[in-house]
């Protein structure tokens, strides 16, 4: 639907310079702003319907096709315990590859990308609970705190707390 | 050229739809004829409504078991270019491995069940209330 590839245009001046800016991809979850990598994301698609899998774990609602492939979906309001994100007909997700695993992250809203100076980033808060646990800084932009996510550490935690059947890799 | 094909046994479980190999199963019977031992319900593919039907399968060490369900819609062949794996976050993350892929019929997925694992894992959590007659 939407490939993710930073333009220039969109960019202050100079904000490519390697090293000193970072690309992130901001999303909503619970009133709150967050971001991960953007590199990870290949793209950002609308939902289509949900299967439901049987036992599966809450942070997985469902599965959905797009262009004929079958894709997860992740839950992490669910997985940190903050509850489950409201999925309605106009919910969008992000499209991410964190190693062996490809799944579309669900949100309550896209903000897309955003460069935050390296410099900027702040050191997580000590807590070791909830999302915090998953966080790698803390970045501030003209409209308000981001909180950045170690995304690929969060979907392997998401694989080890669960209790597979089967395969524990593809 | 033609395309090998996959024959599915489509059935519903409560408001779903699944699929299954047809080879799995050993034949299609009612409820009502089969010993209340041998009925497999209450399986992690929700709970059934009319529970009028029933798929028999060959179970484990011998015999046979009786998975309940709400209809048996027919059987459809699919051609196996359009049967998925599971996607690998998912496959890994499930507490079940009665679930073994994925068709794709008119763009949405519907599960393929493995009947043999769905019985035996059912069978294995909460071993079959004995006959009552």
């Amino acid at each position: 639907m939407s490939p993710v590839r930073p333009t220039s245009d969109s960019l202050p001046a100079g904000a490519l310079r390697a090293g000193q800016e970072a690309w992130f991809f901001c999303l909503r979850i619970h009133g709150g702003r967050y971001a991960f990598e953007a590199p990870l994301v290949t793209e950002v698609v609308r939902l289509g319907p949900l299967t439901r899998l049987p036992a599966a774990p809450s942070f997985l609602p469902g599965v959905f096709t797009h262009r004929g492939e079958v894709l997860p979906v992740l839950d992490i309001g669910q997985l940190v315990g903050q509850g489950a994100i409201t999925i309605r007909p106009s919910t969008r997700a992000a499209v991410v590859h964190c190693g062996p695993w490809k799944v579309a992250v669900i949100s309550d809203g896209l903000e897309g990308l955003v460069v935050i100076p390296r410099r900027q980033l702040e050191p997580p808060p000590a807590e070791s609970v909830g999302m915090a646990e998953f966080l790698s800084g803390v970045a501030r932009d003209k409209l308000g705190t981001i909180a950045v996510l170690d995304l690929p550490r969060l979907v392997e935690a998401a694989r080890s707390r669960a209790v597979p059947a089967g395969s524990a890799g593809p | 050229m033609i395309e090998p094909v996959s024959e599915l046994l489509m059935f519903q479980v409560g408001a779903r739809v699944f699929a299954s190999t047809v080879r799995d199963v050993v034949r299609i019977g009612n409820v009502a004829d089969v010993p209340p031992g041998e009925l497999v319900e209450g399986t992690s593919l929700g709970p059934t409504f009319a529970r009028e039907r029933g798929i028999v399968v060959a179970a484990e060490g011998g015999g046979e078991a009786t998975l309940v369900v709400d209809q048996v819609l027919g059987v459809r062949s699919v051609p196996e270019s359009e049967l998925q794996p599971l996607p690998a976050f998912a496959a890994a993350v499930i507490r079940s491995g009665a679930v073994s892929g994925l068709v794709l019929l008119d763009e949405a997925p519907t599960l393929i069940v493995d009947l043999p694992t769905l019985v035996r894992e059912r069978r294995s959590a909460a071993p079959a209330a004995p006959p009552t007659a």
